[in-house]
């Protein structure tokens, strides 16, 4: 996006100060107390805008999930009449069987957000799991492993998604994380094997290793934490997809009817497209500012640390 | 080593990887819980002897490594199979509507290409300028946005409030056209809404990519050199760093086929265009696991012989790209 140069902007936190030194040099020097690696990655982000944006989206829709029973109008059953357009009592409206509409859009922040973050953690352990063996073990383990990795690469994600879901007799939302767990990983164990590949030649492993540390210290203490960076620019660019993939299953009638993600709430108002406008509309926009609240999020998180991803 | 001797071996190569895919996408069908059997008599189902002579017929009783190579030695005969569910052989199914789904894609491909690098260089070339932000932000927007859901909202706003395009299928029903001219007109406006989802989203991904590509590139000391030498911009611009900023553009494209066949089996099932995305959602949903299996494995060849043209693209623009 609109990148504004570091150079203009270390202007503004440090106002008496010629801006001449370079931007690492100047957060050594400037407020050291503080200069732990999460605030002067905060401090990077914070240069950009629209990463500050996506920033307070995703914040803004995580409190909302965490205290939709407290702010929400009504009760997620029937308040109303049904089908009602948005008005002084239903903002959003009421939904077919006369539920409002803000109150369930509130709600389907929770599913959203479950969906989203628990899909990618999974990817990231099974990812983790799978790359560390596959760059440890080397050899035909590793060759094995990444002949797989390749296999589920190449094919298309969400038609894979489709046909690995029509298995579940039940399709509670839980199997719909699990599906995508066991689906989208295999990005993610490539790029584990080959930060661990590289990281296991730096300098600072062979020198824990000439001071006799054990394989589990160096991959836990060395290893594992240099790669922390990589797997959390990805994850948080990978949130918003599951968030879509969800609601685009769900649309497509492999979803969960019963979850009231914001999915459901889509594909129900679908019925009604002609007559009740609100219903398919307010979950949409919910949907649609999460994901670019996470992606400008995730955009700004990659510049702040510097990491290079493939775009998807 | 020459070009061709080059794209013989990559056509080689594709055959092993090409079993691999349909050796995971089989087990992973057979190995599923489910009864096809069940699912395929689901409406009236017959006693368990039948059942199990069913069951038997279909060779569904044997291990599924011997399925395995039943359908092997079947597909390499060409045959993708027969569907119990839709009482048609696989291959039909597929063939009558392969051409819909690459018609929808190509074009919604072309136009999202041009569009993209044109706006892609302008954004580049005039980084920082609002003309950058506010194709930044169209981007933004493009790829946050639910793809059905924009769908939905096209047919709300321009099909059912405006009513200027149809909103479902691929020529109007039950009417008689006076010359194949006024039915291809009736065929394009059917195509406008879908491929115009289609190319919102997938600009958005490519217009980033070929903005993020072409700045980089800028950076460059030949680029500098260029311009030193006195070259118009114009030249500077599309033939030495365009050229450039292509190359990972391609690898992208190919790589992501798979996902423009994701986004065409969403607008497929929306627009009730009857081609392979949407066949796979209907197959998928009555559980018909040869459809899917015989639709897999398109897909998976589809993505493969695409990977295989951005690796020959990519040899034919960069010429520092040696075959070996």
């Amino acid at each position: 996006m609109i990148e504004p140069s570091c150079y203009e902007r270390s202007n503004d936190f440090m106002p008496n100060r010629l801006s001449a030194k370079s931007k690492e040099e100047t957060e050594e020097v400037f407020e050291p107390s503080k200069a732990t690696q999460l605030y002067i990655v905060w401090r990077k982000l914070r240069r950009s805008e629209l990463a500050v944006v996506g920033f307070g989206i995703v914040l803004a829709v995580s409190i909302v999930a965490l205290v939709a029973p407290v702010i929400a109008p009504y009760g997620t059953g029937m308040v109303g009449r049904s089908r009602r357009p948005p008005s002084v009592e239903h903002w959003f409206g009421t939904d077919a069987a006369g539920r409002d509409m803000l109150t369930l859009v509130l709600y389907g922040a929770r599913i959203s957000l479950y969906v989203g973050l628990a899909a990618v953690f999974l990817n990231v352990m099974i990812g983790l799991a799978i790359g560390m063996v596959a760059g440890y073990f080397g050899g035909a383990i590793d060759e094995v492993l990444m002949r797989i990795t390749d296999v589920i690469l190449s094919l298309p994600e969400l038609p894979l998604l489709i046909v690995t879901v029509t298995f579940f007799e039940t399709r509670s939302i839980h199997v719909i994380v699990l599906v995508m767990g066991l689906i989208g990983w295999p990005f993610m164990a490539r790029v584990v094997r080959g930060e661990f590949l590289a990281i296991r030649e730096a300098a600072y492993v062979e020198a824990a290793r000439s001071m006799g540390a054990s394989s589990w210290r160096i991959i836990i203490r060395h290893i594992l934490p240099n790669m922390f960076s990589t797997i959390i620019v990805i994850a948080s660019m990978d949130i918003p997809w599951y968030i879509l993939y969800e609601a685009t299953l769900t649309f497509l009638g492999f979803g969960d009817p019963l979850s009231n993600s914001w999915g459901v709430l889509v594909q129900k108002g679908y019925l009604y497209l002609t007559s009740a406008w609100w219903m398919i509309t307010f979950p949409g926009v919910a949907l649609f500012f999460t994901s670019m609240g996470f992606n400008l999020f995730g955009d700004g998180l990659r510049d702040a640390l510097d990491i290079r991803t493939r775009g998807r | 080593m020459t070009l061709r001797t080059y794209v013989i071996r990559r056509l080689i190569l594709i055959v092993p990887t090409f079993f691999f895919i349909s050796m995971f996408v089989f087990a992973l069908i057979h190995l599923a819980p489910g009864d096809p059997v069940l699912a395929m008599v689901r409406r009236n189902p017959p006693p368990p002897e039948v059942m199990a002579q069913i069951r038997r017929e279909l060779g569904l009783d044997q291990p599924v490594y011997t399925q395995y190579l039943i359908w092997v030695g079947k597909v390499l005969r060409g045959d993708l199979g027969f569907s119990y569910v839709s009482y048609r052989p696989v291959w039909t199914m597929i063939s009558e509507k392969v051409w819909n789904t690459l018609e929808l894609m190509l074009v919604a491909e072309v136009v999202s290409v041009a569009i993209a690098i044109v706006l892609g260089v302008i954004a580049a070339v005039k980084h920082y300028s609002i003309t950058d932000a506010l194709c930044s932000l169209g981007a933004l927007v493009g790829y946050s946005m639910p793809n059905f859901w924009m769908a939905l909202m096209a047919i709300l706003i321009f099909s059912m409030q405006l009513g200027w395009f149809p909103r479902y299928g691929m020529l109007t029903q039950g009417v008689t056209f006076a010359t194949p001219f006024h039915a291809l007109l009736d065929h394009l406006k059917h195509l406008v809404l879908p491929t115009a989802i289609l190319v919102l989203g997938w600009t958005a991904y490519l217009f980033r990519m070929v903005r993020s590509s072409m700045l980089e590139v800028l950076r460059q000391d030949y680029i500098t050199t260029a311009r030193a030498k006195g070259l118009r911009e114009r030249v500077v611009i599309y033939k030495h760093a365009l050229r450039n900023a292509l190359l990972p553009v391609v690898t992208y494209e190919a790589y992501s086929i798979g996902f423009l066949l994701g986004g065409a089996a969403v607008i497929e099932n929306i627009f009730g265009w009857p081609g392979l995305g949407r066949l796979m959602v209907e197959q998928a949903g009555v559980r018909d696991y040869t459809t899917v299996m015989g639709l897999s494995m398109i897909i998976a060849l589809m993505v493969l012989l695409a990977n295989l043209c951005a690796d020959i693209a990519y040899a034919v623009i960069d010429p520092r790209i040696r075959y070996d």
